[in-house]
């Protein structure tokens, strides 16, 4: 167990710089050698409404953004009423008060609770004090770490670095902003609460990067050229952190009319002999689909990350969810081969992305990696990858190239010749001796459309080849976690599900094995082609294999009822479709539910 | 940033661009004459089969590529333009030339031809133009004449036809010609102009489907073309005429003596390509040291 495990929230409205100061915060943290993990949600509107940054830091590894908070920080009534029923014993709330805020805590009922109360009149202080409401959030941060014995110098570092390309006048006004803010909690403010952030901790070598970012920086390091995507929340921001990223690798982000047009330019680029990429969300991937085919029918290799957010249509845009498996998987019309990877935390958004390249080039398939609005958010300190080291293992399609072969071999192969494996050599205009059409069309080995039964037959076999040892083939791609458990001991419980509820999932198994709960619980970072076989062993350790997923369908459960031989009747679904993640404790207590053993808190 | 088109050094014979497939178009295709001329184009220009792209979207037209001997794309229905975008991205020096129907760029496809006009993409964009659909079956396209019967209009087309040619100038189209499947020598010039311009070269071919059109017939344009350049002496550096020029191109629908403009309306080089800016970007940004690249990248997310 971590001895130190600490999670602030910061709550307002959007625009008053509660991301911000969710964001100095974590980086503050990380900077004292803390593991960071953020949790923020915020509307689809640039300006107003409910926005929320929660900082969880720990000296050990986190795997999710806790249960609840230990601090909030409250810049409105609104985050005070949206918050309040969250609030328990040795809650810190730090508020906009006693005057200048919009709203007062009910006082009795919450020292009643044990509710830890401060008042910081962030508003007033930013008006009157400093002369800039704008500093509002810089006052509650500066605040926040005065009382939690946080580092100041690391907030004006901080603030250095934000500010440095609007002036020195801006970077005084928010140093005013903190000396106020220093000055205020140490003349008004009584500390009755535990909560100290001890470090600094030895110095790791670590970056922060943000879901979105990760996935970025994964596609240049596997040597992705060409980039085409269309705005769509939560998606957008893997362009933006890409477009001066891979400038200097020799690649270019291209934004397109529309998603059919980026799926398009993502099948030309690559059939020109590049890695490309696409990324978007729900909408986007249902107009893909067409083109998804058209990558699969002419063994393309490429990468479509989508973001998931709720569903359907327009749904939620800046909420999670993880209701797209179907349609990453069995979305296309006709029977066409892809492969859907999904990352579980920001570490293997970055891996994963480089896993997505290297499949699609080894299987000339689509690959869809999925991840979700709350995990695009999500920052995270991860160790410094060896890029170098990375790059040395990149898997790289099987191009046939002038002088490389005589022109009586050439003869004989062909784009998509049958092998044993199904993989066919590779041409590419330009470097390849033999052109070739790629089409949509059924095909023979050397690409002329054909129908008869016999090569229709034959090509289908060859392509649903590629795709029959997958698991066997990518051993990685799926996480065992059973404790001190042995492979097929039996279990209590065998829990699988994947993407960020699989971290969440972690950290309440963890919670239940110290309970003495023995768990069995599997992570497929693979999920089309299912990994059946791993899923049906560790389903065969317990009576009951619980599936949580973020959505209401079921999509995994149903996945692992229609591909794989675990018996029905063993699988308990737990679903939730709220627009947010699930917190541990739910997961925990789903579980000692099912066992019939709750035990007591 | 001079991007150069991987050239042979030798002419290749013009049957040497042909694959060993034969078309599957009806006897009397308007498109057998693109094939010729293509090919006969793509011998003057030098240009090599293995370092050349044809990318096509769907319908009669969009087959074109297979019976091509070039590396082709042939993608899905209205995508021919952005899959080409794909390739301009990735191989710049491999000249790409779409050749696909009115229907797959003008419907289907719409969304897709203004922007890489706009941006100037360097490549050549062939309108197989028999004004209707044909592969389906006979229905009307974006080009169909007022009253043409396509199956699912019986009664006769309602629309009004779509000017392509005023349409591509005021995109921002830096070529824009038309020319005629009944003139290989002219479509060979207009094909071969096309590949030598640098950026959006837009070609409408009036290619007639002798299976389904009993209008737009090769029997109709005989007699009724005529040369912008050549008869006319249109100069394609003046815009203001060109739009002139394309806004009469459709007057012979409705009055018997007007005539068929085939020739270049527009032509300009001022404009870079899309491509260029590309490259000089990528150069602009181009690591000093690309062995510390990656330390550089990594570093902006270090605390």
């Amino acid at each position: 167990m971590a001895s130190f495990d600490l999670t602030v929230k910061y709550a307002g409205e959007g625009g008053e710089g509660v991301i911000s100061s969710g964001d100095f915060t974590m980086r503050a943290a990380a900077r004292m050698g803390y593991e960071v993990v953020t949790f923020k949600s915020f509307p689809a509107e640039i300006k107003g409404g409910y926005a929320l940054s929660q900082v969880r830091m720990s000296d050990e590894k986190i795997l999710s953004q806790g249960d609840g908070f230990d601090v909030l920080v409250a810049f409105n009534g609104e985050a005070y009423e949206v918050n309040k029923p969250l609030l328990r014993e040795g809650t810190v709330l730090i508020w906009d008060g006693p005057e200048g805020g919009d709203f007062e805590p009910e006082f009795e009922e919450l020292e009643k609770m044990g509710v830890i109360l401060y008042a910081v009149p962030m508003s007033q202080l930013a008006k009157k004090e400093v002369g800039a409401y704008i500093t509002k959030n810089v006052i509650a941060v500066a605040s926040t770490f005065e009382i939690l014995g946080m580092p100041i110098e690391y907030l004006k570092e901080e603030i250095v670095n934000k500010f440095s390309k609007k002036g020195q006048d801006v970077i005084d006004l928010n140093f005013k902003a903190i000396e106020v803010a220093q000055k205020y909690v140490r003349e008004n403010i009584k500390k009755i609460d535990p909560y100290k952030v001890p470090g600094p901790l030895p110095k790791k070598d670590v970056i922060i990067v943000e879901g979105n970012e990760a996935i970025a920086l994964g596609a240049a390091v596997a040597g992705c050229k060409v980039y085409a995507a269309y705005p769509i929340t939560p998606a957008t921001t893997i362009g933006n952190y890409l477009a001066p990223i891979i400038l200097k690798t020799g690649g270019y982000v291209y934004q397109a009319e529309d998603e059919i047009s980026s799926m398009a330019i993502v099948i030309g680029a690559s059939f020109a002999g590049v890695k490309a990429m696409t990324a978007t969300s729900g909408p986007g991937i249902s107009l893909m689909q067409e083109l998804i085919g058209l990558a699969s029918m002419t063994e393309t290799p490429c990468v479509v990350v989508d973001v998931q957010r709720g569903g359907p249509s327009t749904g939620m845009p800046t909420k999670h969810d993880q209701a797209d498996l179907f349609a990453a998987a069995l979305g296309g019309h006709g029977d066409d081969q892809r492969i859907v990877i999904a990352p579980t935390n920001v570490e293997e958004n970055f891996y994963l992305t480089i896993e997505a390249f290297n499949l699609s080039e080894r299987y000339q398939v689509p690959v869809l990696l999925l991840t979700d609005a709350s995990l695009s958010l999500r920052a995270e300190a991860i160790p410094t990858p060896n890029i170098k080291e990375i790059q040395s293992k990149l898997i790289e399609r099987p191009v046939i190239r002038k002088g490389e072969v005589s022109p009586e071999e050439i003869e004989h192969i062909f784009r998509y010749q049958i092998t044993d494996t199904g993989i066919s050599p590779f041409f590419v205009p330009g470097e390849s001796p033999k052109p070739y059409t790629a089409t949509g069309l059924e095909h023979g080995e050397n690409s002329y459309p054909r129908t008869t039964p016999k090569e229709r037959t034959e090509m289908m076999d060859k392509r649903f080849r590629k795709m029959k040892n997958i698991e066997d083939e990518n051993p990685h791609l799926v996480e065992w976690d059973l404790g001190d458990l042995r492979e097929g001991e039996k279990a209590d419980i065998a829990v699988i599900t994947w993407g960020l509820t699989a971290s969440i999932a972690k950290e309440a198994i963890q919670r239940l094995r110290n309970k003495g709960i023995k768990v069995a619980a599997l992570y497929p970072k693979l999920l089309y082609p299912l990994p059946s076989k791993a899923i049906e062993k560790v389903a065969s350790m317990a009576d009951i294999v619980l599936v949580p997923e973020a959505n209401y369908l079921g999509h995994l459960a149903r996945f692992i009822r229609m591909f794989s031989n675990v018996p029905p009747e063993k699988i308990v679904q737990y679903n939730i479709y709220r627009g947010e993640p699930f917190i541990p404790k739910e997961i925990e207590e789903k579980v000692e539910e099912l066992l019939g053993k709750k035990v007591e808190a | 940033m001079d991007i150069q088109y991987v050239r042979l050094e030798e002419k290749l014979p013009p049957k040497e661009y042909k694959s060993d497939l034969e078309p599957t178009w009806c006897p009397g295709c308007g498109d057998f004459g693109v094939v010729t001329a293509l090919t006969r184009a793509f011998s003057e220009e030098k240009l090599d089969p293995t370092a050349l792209s044809l990318v096509s979207g769907i319908g009669c037209s969009s087959r074109l590529p297979l019976w091509m001997n070039a590396f082709g794309l042939h993608s899905c229905h209205g995508r021919a333009i952005p899959a080409a975008v794909g390739v301009r991205l990735a191989k710049p020096e491999i000249p790409t030339i779409v050749t696909a129907g009115d229907g797959d760029l003008f419907s289907i496809g719409m969304e897709h031809f203004p922007h890489a006009a706009r941006k100037n993409f360097d490549m050549v964009v062939i309108s197989m133009d028999n004004r209707m659909y044909a592969l389906t079956k006979n229905q009307v396209s974006p080009t169909s004449r007022t009253g043409y019967k396509g199956s699912l209009t019986p009664y006769g087309n309602l629309d009004n036809p779509f000017n392509v040619l005023e349409f591509s100038i005021a995109c921002g189209a830096t070529f824009v010609a038309q020319t005629y499947a009944g003139n290989p020598k002219h479509m060979t010039e207009i094909i071969e102009a096309a590949i030598e311009h640098k950026g959006f070269a837009f070609i409408n071919i009036l290619s007639p489907c002798p299976t389904y059109n009993k209008i737009d017939t090769f029997k109709f344009y005989k007699g009724r073309l005529i040369d912008i350049n050549k008869e006319l002496g249109h100069d394609p550096s003046d815009k203001n005429k060109a739009m002139e020029l394309a806004s009469h191109a459709l007057d012979s629908d409705w009055d018997p003596n007007a005539k068929v403009p085939i020739g270049i309306f527009y032509k300009t080089e001022d404009v870079p390509t899309f491509e260029e800016k590309v490259e000089a970007l990528k150069e602009k940004y181009k690591p000093e040291n690309p062995e510390t690249v990656w330390d550089e990248i990594l570093a902006q997310y270090k605390l």
